[in-house]
């Protein structure tokens, strides 16, 4: 791929926190590596979605991106050239990277008009002001709110959820951003307007090239709009493949878990493939792979050692021993018929 | 015996049923500015069975189960219907069934049913228990207000029994919520529904908070706890795939209205109802090829403003002229296996293609495709 595809850049982005737990002896200090050594690259065009649970470390990871989060470590690179990490954000910087967040009703300010919070942003970055109307108004066409007049002068209240979410896009819009962070955009929102959001980000994707970063914990949905899937655990990347490669042969034994957790009417009930079902994920951990404690296929290995990306399939890697040398037929069952390892 | 995967027809009143809901209506607010949340709502639950309510925010799910349990605070108002509850009262030796009124009971005779006849687990089990008391209590003041012939020592016994129950150590008793993750909160919950045997456990969102992990461990236990015990289950959510892994039937509301109610598998694999139709393609499938889905277009109504007609018409692909003037009613259509509330299945007409799918032709968005992946992009 061409470089000048590549808008965002994310090199082993890692951001810990230091907790004082006020039990046990003393103040012992403890860190949550709530996002470790996470790398990811965002390019014109394309649609790259993070999954994870709650607890991820996802949100920390587009709030770095979107260098609201300063890193621990680690670098950002926007269209090729390395963003000053101590640096504070600029204006700049979020003329070009937008950020979209779960909760419509939240994120806009209930007591000012729409037209309020469309402006803002446009007057925050000099837009000279005879512009300002016409780009707030068309930023609302470019979400499909139609006719953008209609919702100008309207208060927040009087939109439902998912226009509401089409509002606040259109925001992040104003501003002709490269990339657009959208942190969950959907989980909030009725089913039945749901769709429309995804495919409004399809669009905005594969019609006005931006690069987009979808990050949510339905992996159904990143199946739906990605080109690329990154699965996160307990702040770790664990598996990442291009298109729908590792949801439809998901490698990682976490993955694996996930998929066969999503309600699946064609499936009666199935036991968890699991076995210490309710051990809180250790996110402190240095070393070793954070899902062993509750991993089935667990080695010694595996709590000693981080285990670094394996190439799985085409574009496709996963983070897990098991695939350590080459032809271990994890049989991990599965009900696509995942889980076989090609002799390469 | 009831035949398998058959909605009982109107006013059957047997013995075989646990709950009944009868042309129930609530409003919100009294006079001409009334929402009316609920509208002439007929649902009912089979002993040992589970319904499943499926509809999104606003449909009236919650109103619905919380009016006919006498939950709904003011402005919530019940302007008609009628609720019962059947149990069989094992107390006093010969098993006879009971039949409570529930509009019409006291708040004594609610007290005595509560928890003991009808249990409820909530959507946030971090506001259902109370953050200053450690758990045991909970289980505690249940067991002291209901079973007054308990010794303490009972009572513990009886806590811990509950707890393994749901996979929690002894140990959890003398936590506070906080000290205990989401999913645990949830057991807990469910433990104290449990904790008196009830005939009837609502679920109000039960798994919603919940990661998907989290939410398929506890949707597991909680079949497993309904074949053990074999308590009849409302379970409400808005997610309709859950419903059918877990529900006998489920019914789906739009607009304060129940559209569809049918045997779970037939509903899913053979919607009838436009709104049902469009809520399953709503979801993207984990299988198959990738195409781009249509969902259902528009948002839905505003319930303080007057409707009028179908209350998904302005939504509706397939809508009628007949669809803007009068509501549907809910009738029963294929041999009495289901009830639909949509004028396209009046005597006579002919139905779209999309909504007369038989069982054995399932859901295209819902087959695992064996095909190998689409190529990145396909959704274009």
């Amino acid at each position: 791929m061409r470089d000048d595809f590549n808008q965002l850049e994310a090199r082993s982005l890692t951001r810990h926190y230091v907790v004082r737990s006020s039990r046990g002896s003393g103040r012992a200090k403890k860190i949550v590596r709530a996002v470790d050594d996470v790398s990811l690259r965002l390019d014109a065009g394309r649609v790259t979605a993070v999954v994870g649970e709650s607890g991820s470390g996802k949100s920390v990871l587009a709030r770095m991106l979107a260098r609201i989060v300063t890193p621990t470590s680690g670098e950002l690179l926007l269209e090729g050239s390395l963003v000053p990490p101590r640096s504070r954000r600029t204006l700049s910087y979020a003329s070009e990277v937008q950020l979209v967040l779960q909760d419509p009703f939240a994120s806009i300010n209930p007591v000012h008009r729409i037209r309020h919070s469309l402006e803002r942003p446009l007057l925050i970055h000099h837009t000279p002001k005879k512009e300002v109307e016409g780009r707030a108004l068309s930023a609302l066409a470019r979400v499909s709110l139609e006719p953008p007049e209609r919702f100008m002068d309207r208060y927040p209240h009087e939109l439902s959820g998912g226009q509401l979410q089409r509002v606040s896009i259109a925001r992040a819009l104003c501003v002709n951003p490269k990339v657009l962070l959208a942190d969950e955009p959907i989980s909030m929102l009725d089913v039945s307007v749901r769709l429309g959001i995804l495919n409004l980000l399809r669009d905005l994707c594969d019609n006005e090239r931006v690069a987009i970063l979808y990050i949510t914990h339905d992996i159904a949905s990143a199946r739906y709009i990605a080109d690329e899937t990154i699965v996160m655990y307990a702040g770790q990347v664990v598996e990442r493949s291009h298109g729908t490669g590792l949801i439809d042969e998901p490698k990682h034994p976490y993955t694996q878990l996930l998929i066969s957790s999503v309600p699946d009417p064609n499936e009666p009930l199935r036991r968890a493939p699991e076995v210490e079902n309710h051990l809180d994920r250790d996110v402190s951990l240095v070393e070793g792979c954070r899902f062993a404690p509750r991993c089935l296929h667990a080695m010694q290995k595996c709590r000693q050692v981080t285990p670094p990306a394996f190439t799985v399939g085409d574009a496709h890697t996963a983070k897990c021993w098991l695939f350590d040398g080459h032809g271990v037929d994890v049989a991990l069952s599965r009900r696509a018929q995942g889980g076989h390892i090609s002799d390469t | 015996m009831i035949e398998e995967g058959t909605v009982p027809s109107d006013g059957a009143h047997t013995g075989d049923t646990v709950f009944e809901i009868e042309d129930f209506n609530v409003d919100y607010g009294w006079g001409d500015d009334a929402v009316h949340a609920v509208k002439n709502v007929t649902l009912s639950v089979r002993r040992s069975r589970v319904l499943g309510i499926a509809g999104e925010s606003g449909s009236g799910k919650s109103t619905l189960v919380y009016a006919a349990t006498r939950l709904l605070r003011s402005p919530g108002v019940i302007t008609g219907g009628a609720v019962r509850l059947n149990y069989v009262d094992t107390s006093s030796g010969d098993d006879e069934v009971r039949v409570v009124d529930i509009l019409a009971a006291s708040e004594r005779e609610l007290r005595d049913i509560r928890w003991s006849r009808i249990s409820i687990v909530l959507q946030s089990a971090l506001n259902a228990l109370n953050p200053v008391l450690r758990i045991g209590h909970e289980f505690d003041e249940v067991l002291k207000t209901h079973r007054g012939n308990m010794t303490k020592a009972q009572r513990r016994a009886r806590a811990e029994e509950l707890l393994a129950l749901v996979g929690l150590e002894a140990d959890k008793l003398a936590r506070f919520p906080h000290e205990l993750s989401g999913g645990q909160r949830q057991r807990v919950m469910i433990a104290l529904a449990l904790s008196l045997d009830p005939p009837l456990i609502i679920m109000d969102e039960p798994t919603t908070a919940l990661d998907v992990v989290t939410q398929h461990e506890i949707i597991n236990e909680l079949a497993q706890l309904r074949e053990r015990f074999q308590f009849a289950m409302i379970f409400i959510t808005h997610d309709l795939s859950l419903l059918v892994e877990l529900a006998d039937e489920i019914a789906v509301m739009y607009a304060g209205n129940v559209v569809e109610w049918a045997p779970a598998k037939d509903l899913y694999y053979a919607p009838r109802h436009p709104y049902t139709l469009g809520l399953l393609s709503s979801s993207p499938p984990l299988h198959g090829t990738r195409q781009e889905l249509v969902g259902i277009a528009g948002s839905p109504p505003d319930m303080s403003q007057p409707l009028i007609g179908c209350s998904f018409h302005t939504r509706c692909t397939f809508a009628l002229d007949k669809c803007s003037k009068d509501a549907p009613p809910l009738r029963v259509i294929d041999e009495r296996s289901r009830k639909v509330a949509c004028w396209l299945h009046e005597d006579g007409k002919v139905v779209p293609p999309a909504l007369t799918k038989s069982q054995s032709t399932p859901n295209p968005t819902a087959v695992p495709n064996e095909s190998s992946p689409e190529p990145a992009g396909a959704v274009q």
